[in-house]
């Protein structure tokens, strides 16, 4: 399997794989889901975009996909710019989503297979997929039996197994620990920590302080759409997380971002 | 990419237990339905030959061509037990006396009335009800299905062109129902076959495109429901949507437009055309009554010759009268038929604005069962009754019964005649409208039905690419 992340390591290149820039989501009925997003990602590393709910991280993953339009600004994908050329946007990145669901008949193999062909992956074999599935933790015995019979620990598994197979320098995630159990968090988490150490530029949403804390490089805390604070992981050594996000959250503290 | 895309619809879709089950009811309905229609076959055939029997076996030991009371029949159509339309409707049985109006009776629906309570499971029911289901059954969350699968998300994470998936999609879902369909169709021919149903090369033409047109009104179906699903957010609420177009193509339209023309459109009740010829008929007996009542032979020494007087004389009167009275009828008729007709078009095309009408009428063109099937059998049969009138003139002496009285001298028992030959009578037969014809008359329904799918695909292309996949 090739690797297309653009650097590996700590040794990063100065151009963002993952970018924001002043990236706004005004919504017909006049609701501003997202208001002037500055952020970058670059290759081999974690960014962590903490918020509750309505805060506005699912708009900027939607955003990075496309799935919607930006009411100002852009986000880029390797550059790209994503509502301008989609379609070479979405070749420079793999997507895991919080509730992963696969197709219930398909095997976790066929899942693998359509889902990689469809990502422009076509060279890979069953002993690839089965390598990947191992490697994300799934049994072996679990590889040929349909999605329906998995739970959702596993199906998390077998999406961040065809993110992987996807090969893209980015990775977006929204909300992956979401409803997994302490076990499935953390070898959920030593993935993703292998991923970024591949070089991967990963952008995931969460509301897990706990988990954000102990993957990412940056967190960025949201609130009604604005990224209200951006701390780098060495800023987090000492600080007590949890506070600072109630203290955000709650409008006592704002730094201009 | 839509290679991918169509053999992920054709794995997913032949790969659910939800196919196996609805397919195999489906197959099992298809080949019953030929099953039936062949058997149908058999013994409408059978009553057919019993009933050209028995009318040969009334005819024997009669000695005059003027006693003969001569039935022709509505032969079987192989097709038509397939898509019987209205052959079990309309009378079967024809009397011939070489002049006068004739009138079919004995429908199939008159002798067994039970059939026409539930009518006949054939092709065109399997079409229209079970197939049109069928697809609604499978496309109905085709979006928005994986939509709430989370799916849609996944897949358009990826580069893949929105025209590309929706092509896919349909041409996928197509494929996946309307390929393993053509099994139990082909299945069901062989059944034919097997049976020993006589079907010529222009029944299996006129069965090809009755499939093929079936084909298309199931991909209405199809691409209705995919354009539902790509308008709406929850499976649920699509399948409901559905189910309610459902009853209005299948059964809300056609019926309406029937009711909607006859209010609209006059015809002439057949009860006041009887009562108006019965009128007439009697005015003319009466008048007759004093004409016969002030004949005189010229002759009244030769009986032979005062007979043949005589019958001529009854002769004359009788055509006269059936002049008038023919030319009352056609008058009538003629108000009566140009009423109909407009309101069979007002039907017709309102119904159209439905597929199953459209190909329902496709579908009874080709196999000839269509509403002209009264018409065409009695335009056959008047044909016939000139060719049997000559025949009988020529028997008797230009003699033909007529609704009058005709007297006859019989000789004694020395001089007998022998008893007539019923096999010289010539045959009647019936054909259908050649291939060519038929597919003619049902290209303007083959061709409502192409563009009913045209609209449904492109309302499904262009409801998909604004389709939020979020």
């Amino acid at each position: 399997m090739q690797n297309n992340a653009v650097n590996a390591g700590n040794d990063r290149p100065s151009a963002p794989v993952l970018a924001a820039r002043e990236l706004s989501k005004r919504y017909e009925d006049g609701v501003l889901a997202l208001d002037r997003l500055n952020l970058q990602v670059q290759s081999g590393e974690i960014y962590a975009m903490l918020g509750g709910n309505g805060a506005g991280k699912t708009t900027a993953i939607n955003l990075f996909l496309n799935f919607i339009d930006p009411s100002e600004g852009e986000a880029l994908i390797g550059g790209i710019v994503t509502h301008r050329d989609p379609i070479a946007a979405k070749k420079q990145v793999a997507f895991v989503s919080e509730n992963v669901m696969l197709y219930p008949n398909f095997t976790a193999l066929q899942n693998l297979d359509y889902f990689s062909r469809l990502g422009g992956r076509t060279g890979y074999t069953r002993e690839d997929y089965r390598k990947v599935l191992l490697r994300v933790g799934l049994q072996e015995e679990a590889h040929a039996k349909k999605l329906r019979t998995y739970s959702k620990g596993m199906r998390q598994k077998c999406g961040i197994a065809i993110a992987i197979l996807k090969d893209a320098p980015a990775i977006l995630l929204d909300e992956p620990t979401s409803g997994l159990d302490p076990k499935a968090g953390l070898e959920f988490i030593a993935l993703l920590q292998e991923l970024r150490d591949e070089g991967r530029a990963i952008l995931m949403s969460t509301h897990d302080i706990f988990r954000a804390k102990q993957v990412a490089d940056k967190v960025g805390i949201m609130n009604r759409g604005r990224l209200v604070a951006e701390k780098h992981r060495s800023e987090l050594e000492g600080e007590d997380l949890e506070k600072l996000y109630v203290a955000y959250m709650a409008g006592y503290m704002e730094a201009a971002v | 990419m839509l290679k991918l895309i169509i053999e992920k619809e054709l794995r997913e879709t032949i790969g659910s237990s939800r196919f196996a089950i609805s397919f195999g009811i489906c197959a099992l309905l298809i080949i019953l339905a030929f099953y039936v229609g062949a058997r149908n076959y058999q013994v409408t055939r059978a009553q057919y030959e019993a009933a050209l029997a028995e009318n040969l076996r009334q005819m024997e030991g009669i000695t005059d061509w003027m006693m003969v009371d001569q039935h022709i029949f509505l032969p079987p159509l192989p097709i038509a037990a397939l898509v019987t339309g209205i052959a079990n409707d309309i009378g079967r049985t024809v009397e011939v006396h070489g002049r006068g109006e004739l009138t079919a009776e004995g429908s199939r629906f008159n002798e067994d009335p039970l059939f026409a309570v539930f009518r006949f499971l054939d092709l065109d029911f399997i079409f229209q009800i079970v197939l049109s289901l069928f697809a609604i059954l499978f496309a109905y969350n085709a979006i928005n299905g994986e939509k709430e699968q989370g799916t849609l998300r996944l897949t358009f994470a990826n580069a893949v062109p929105r025209a590309t998936y929706i092509l896919g999609k349909m041409a996928g879902t197509f494929l996946a129902l309307a390929v393993p369909l053509l099994i139990p169709l082909l299945i069901g021919c062989l059944l034919l076959i097997l049976l020993g149903i006589p079907l010529n090369g222009g029944d299996w033409g006129r069965l090809a495109l009755i499939i093929g047109a079936g084909l298309l009104y199931f991909g209405v179906f199809l691409t209705l429901s995919i354009w539902v699903s790509a308008l709406t957010r929850r499976s649920a609420s699509s399948f409901l949507l559905l189910l309610i177009l459902w009853l209005f193509a299948v059964l809300i339209i056609p019926r309406s437009a029937v009711l909607l023309a006859g209010r609209a459109v006059d015809v002439l009740p057949i009860d006041e055309i009887a009562t108006q010829k019965s009128r007439l008929m009697a005015q003319l007996w009466e008048e007759d009554r004093k004409v016969m009542a002030n004949f005189r032979p010229s002759q009244t020494e030769d009986t032979e010759a005062m007979l043949n007087e005589f019958n001529q004389f009854m002769q004359d009167q009788a055509e006269k009268r059936e002049q008038k009275l023919r030319a009352l009828s056609e008058r009538l008729e003629e108000q009566r038929r140009n009423g109909e007709r407009l309101r069979e078009r007002w039907a017709l095309w309102l119904a159209r604005l439905s597929p199953t009408a459209s190909f329902s009428l496709a579908a009874m063109n080709l196999a000839g069962t269509s509403l002209m099937l009264k018409q065409q059998y009695l335009d056959a049969a008047n044909a016939y009754q000139e060719r049997y009138a000559a025949f009988i003139g020529e028997k008797t002496g230009g003699m033909l019964r007529s609704g009058g009285f005709v007297v006859r001298r019989i000789g004694g028992a020395d001089n007998q005649p022998p008893p007539i030959d019923p096999r010289e009578i010539p045959a009647f037969d019936y054909q259908p409208p050649p291939l060519p014809e038929a597919a003619a008359t049902s290209l303007a329904d083959i061709g409502l039905l192409a563009c009913f799918n045209l609209l449904c695909f492109a309302g499904a292309f262009v409801g998909f690419l604004r389709y939020d996949v979020r």
